[in-house]
């Protein structure tokens, strides 16, 4: 009988996939975009509508995570932009692996600017799963109720940026922005928050904004300058 | 629920190890697991128990230390355990904190045979 330390990592293997996908996307200059949310709050929209404003300057692949259907990379097709389904079986998220698969179908993965993965809805389980993305943005819609950051903090913990989406609904429902507001900031202080609508298109700009000055960077980091 | 995926990742690794020293069983192993994480431990366990199966770890026993959210306050200069999830200091309230432990996700040890 024996004792073997090991003192690792659980999820040692995705990470070491996810660094794997962190240097070629540094090598290649894409900005990765990792979008979490609950099911229903509204990220597959927010593509619909911020897509149109990207396409013409970047050349952008979106991968889409659902336990089944094909019904949200068909609607984010329709905006001209590639996306590809992942169905997760009953997988509750995303990992490593499953976009590592995804990138080495695609031939001309070392020329695209922008990955955008829409992870499966579930503010639990994607937070523990490094995809070698840049940046994590969390949306988060009005009639969840302003609480969900105190709810689920960890999904804010690992999250560089906030979208409180369906602002257009705060009439109607029980949401006060600024409790939000500050409940996200409690867990985390160094979050960017938006406040959008997709109906209305408000706040949206800022959003477009930010997210081209975040890929931007990225291929001017990369190309030397 | 990933606890299913966390547990066979925990489950996959002990296995791979301990044949790599050539134990014959696995008794127990131990995982350290912070306040941060978002595991679940009775849901942890519960997937532990489903998938141990018939390998060398069909007897083998989960221990899970629990880490609590531990911050250090630039403020008060004082490092704290927190006992809910908002990062800040409980004794001033400044949220010029850090994290000092509360993230860990990590397999120990293992005891083999």
């Amino acid at each position: 009988m024996g004792k073997i330390l090991l003192n690792e990592k659980i999820l040692a293997k995705n990470d070491l996939i996810a660094e794997e996908l962190r240097s070629f996307y540094k090598k290649n200059g894409t900005f990765v975009l990792n979008i979490l949310s609950s099911p229903g709050s509204g990220k597959t929209t927010l593509l619909e509508k911020v897509l149109p404003q990207m396409k013409e300057s970047y050349n952008i692949l979106v991968l889409i995570g659902d336990l089944q259907t094909t019904n949200d990379a068909e609607r984010v097709s329709k905006t001209g932009v590639k996306a590809v389904q992942i169905n997760t079986g009953q997988a509750c998220h995303l990992d490593a692996k499953n976009v590592y698969n995804i990138l080495k179908d695609i031939g001309d993965s070392s020329k695209i600017d922008l990955l955008i993965i829409e992870n499966v809805g579930n503010l639990v389980c994607p937070a523990s799963f490094d995809l070698g993305e840049d940046m994590k943005l969390l949306v988060i819609s009005t009639p969840e109720g302003d609480d969900k950051p105190a709810k689920y903090p960890t999904v804010v913990d690992v999250s560089d940026c906030l979208i409180i989406n369906k602002i257009d609904l705060l009439p109607y429902v029980n949401f006060n922005v600024q409790n939000c507001m500050n409940y996200a900031k409690g867990v985390n202080k160094n979050l960017t928050i938006f406040t959008t609508s997709c109906c209305t298109g408000e706040g949206l700009v800022d959003v477009i904004k930010f997210l081209k000055n975040s890929v931007d960077k990225k291929n001017h980091d990369n190309s030397g300058c | 629920m990933h606890e299913a995926s966390i547990a066979l990742s925990i489950m996959e690794r002990a296995i791979e190890i301990s044949l790599e020293n050539n134990a014959k069983k696995i008794i127990s192993i131990t995982i350290v697991i912070g306040g941060l994480s978002g595991i679940d431990k009775e849901s942890l366990l519960f997937s532990f128990d489903a998938i141990k199966s018939d390998s060398i770890a069909a007897r083998a026993t989960l221990k899970i230390i629990e880490v609590p959210i531990k911050i250090n306050c630039y403020d008060c200069k004082k490092n704290i355990i927190l006992n809910n999830i908002f990062l800040m200091c409980p004794e001033c309230g400044s949220i010029n904190i850090d994290v000092i432990e509360g993230r860990e996700m990590s397999i120990k040890e293992i005891e083999v045979e």
